[in-house]
């Protein structure tokens, strides 16, 4: 290879190596999460559905709070606050495999239950984990190993 | 030094107590509280796992061998066949029950670096960090199943240096302080095995679940409230609610 071709080959390879490429423009499907207004000037509160993570989940707190009536003791006297929606997967265990065993939209949500004499305690931290319009997991405390939060 | 049956017994009584609390201050299930109640009986029972002809030992490599063999059959279920399966399967549990018990028994010495104090710290961050990675369990049952290992491991711990008194005879024997140690430092090699196990224990940390939940639901005030709440009848009457 003479010396030319060698230039120009490597003036092509260095680039995709070291990055230099300027990357794909990213495809959005979601816009303005937390905000009033997509980026397409969509309202809020029209669903949004997203390829991956599908329909984000609208009426979220009704959902939280009938999901929590039979999961935590006394939830009917709990004080809850809610975050907003985002984009989150969660991989089964490793003895399980470890594949990706659920990806949808997870709301942090600090729940203050009181004790069975009526104090209330400090907040504990949740995350509820939606498909479609559905909680199907709780899983307590805001990080998890096996779960990966999209959005920030 | 206590027997094997008086580990298990002592354990398992601890055990009871301190699950049966958490279940009633509502940290654990009542499903979560059997296995924190079996976990911590294992934590009883783990120290003597480095005594080569033990029960410890037989009744450990037991568990963990039908522990991984069952894991095996969980995961490739979907896509081995029967006789594939039966085949790894069979070949993990002798692998482990046979193979790396005979491998533990020529390494490992008697009241060595498993009897003491880093170690069984170390116990209940491996435990925990399983607890979360293979089942996915959240970080405070993580930790509190990691947690009672440790216990009914100091509780083994604090039974050999407590039999390491004779208090018939009035004397002290050998065996005093080599059950509850905080490391070994006699030969060369002793010291490089107890810096070995400190650094372990920040290096294991970092790649632990979060410990914020457990210190709120066991060692915050929110926890003494709890705990004080549940201590005595909150209607003030006696077994008739």
């Amino acid at each position: 290879m003479n010396k030319r071709l060698k230039l120009i080959t490597l003036s092509i390879l260095i680039p995709f190596f070291s990055g230099c490429i300027p990357a794909p423009t990213p495809q959005i499907s979601l816009g303005g999460i937390g905000t009033g207004v997509t980026r397409n000037n969509r309202v809020e509160n029209q669903p949004i559905i997203d390829k991956e993570y599908g329909e984000k989940p609208i009426n979220y707190i009704n959902a939280i709070r009938s999901y929590c009536s039979n999961k935590i003791p006394r939830a009917n006297l709990s004080q809850y606050k809610y975050g907003t929606p985002k984009r989150a997967y969660k991989r089964k265990g490793f003895a399980y495999g470890g594949a990706i065993a659920w990806r949808g939209w997870l709301v942090e949500t600090s729940i203050a239950t009181p004790t069975r004499t009526g104090k209330l305690l400090t907040p504990k931290p949740y995350m509820f984990l939606f498909k479609g319009q559905q909680v199907v997991e709780h899983i307590l405390g805001y990080s998890h190993k096996l779960i990966t939060k999209v959005d920030r | 030094m206590a027997n094997f049956n008086t580990h298990f017994m002592v354990a398992s009584v601890a055990s009871a107590i301190v699950s049966g609390t958490l279940l009633s201050m509502e940290v654990l299930s009542p499903q979560e509280a059997v296995y924190a109640f079996g976990l911590g009986t294992l934590g009883g029972l783990l120290p003597d796992v480095d005594s080569a002809h033990s029960k410890s030992i037989r009744v450990g490599f037991n568990v963990l061998s039908l522990l991984m063999t069952i894991m095996i059959i969980f995961v490739k279920s979907s896509t081995y066949s029967l006789i594939e399966m039966f085949t790894v399967a069979g070949l993990v549990f002798v692998g482990i029950r046979y193979a790396l018990l005979d491998i533990f028994r020529k390494i490992s010495k008697h009241r060595g670096m498993f009897h003491s104090i880093p170690v069984a710290l170390i116990w209940g961050i491996i435990v925990s960090i399983l607890m979360q990675y293979l089942f996915s369990l959240n970080s405070l049952v993580s930790w509190v199943y990691g947690f009672m290992v440790t216990m009914g491991y100091f509780v083994h711990l604090i039974l050999d240096e407590t039999y390491s008194v004779d208090l018939r005879n009035r004397r002290v024997k050998k065996s005093l302080g080599t059950a509850m140690k905080f490391g070994k430092f006699k030969t060369t090699k002793d010291k490089i095995q107890t810096i070995v196990i400190y650094l372990a224990i920040p290096l294991l940390m970092s790649i632990a679940p979060d410990t914020t939940l457990v210190q709120n639901a066991l060692f915050s005030h929110d926890a003494w409230i709890t705990f004080k709440d549940i201590l005595l009848p909150y209607d003030g009457r006696w077994f008739i609610h």
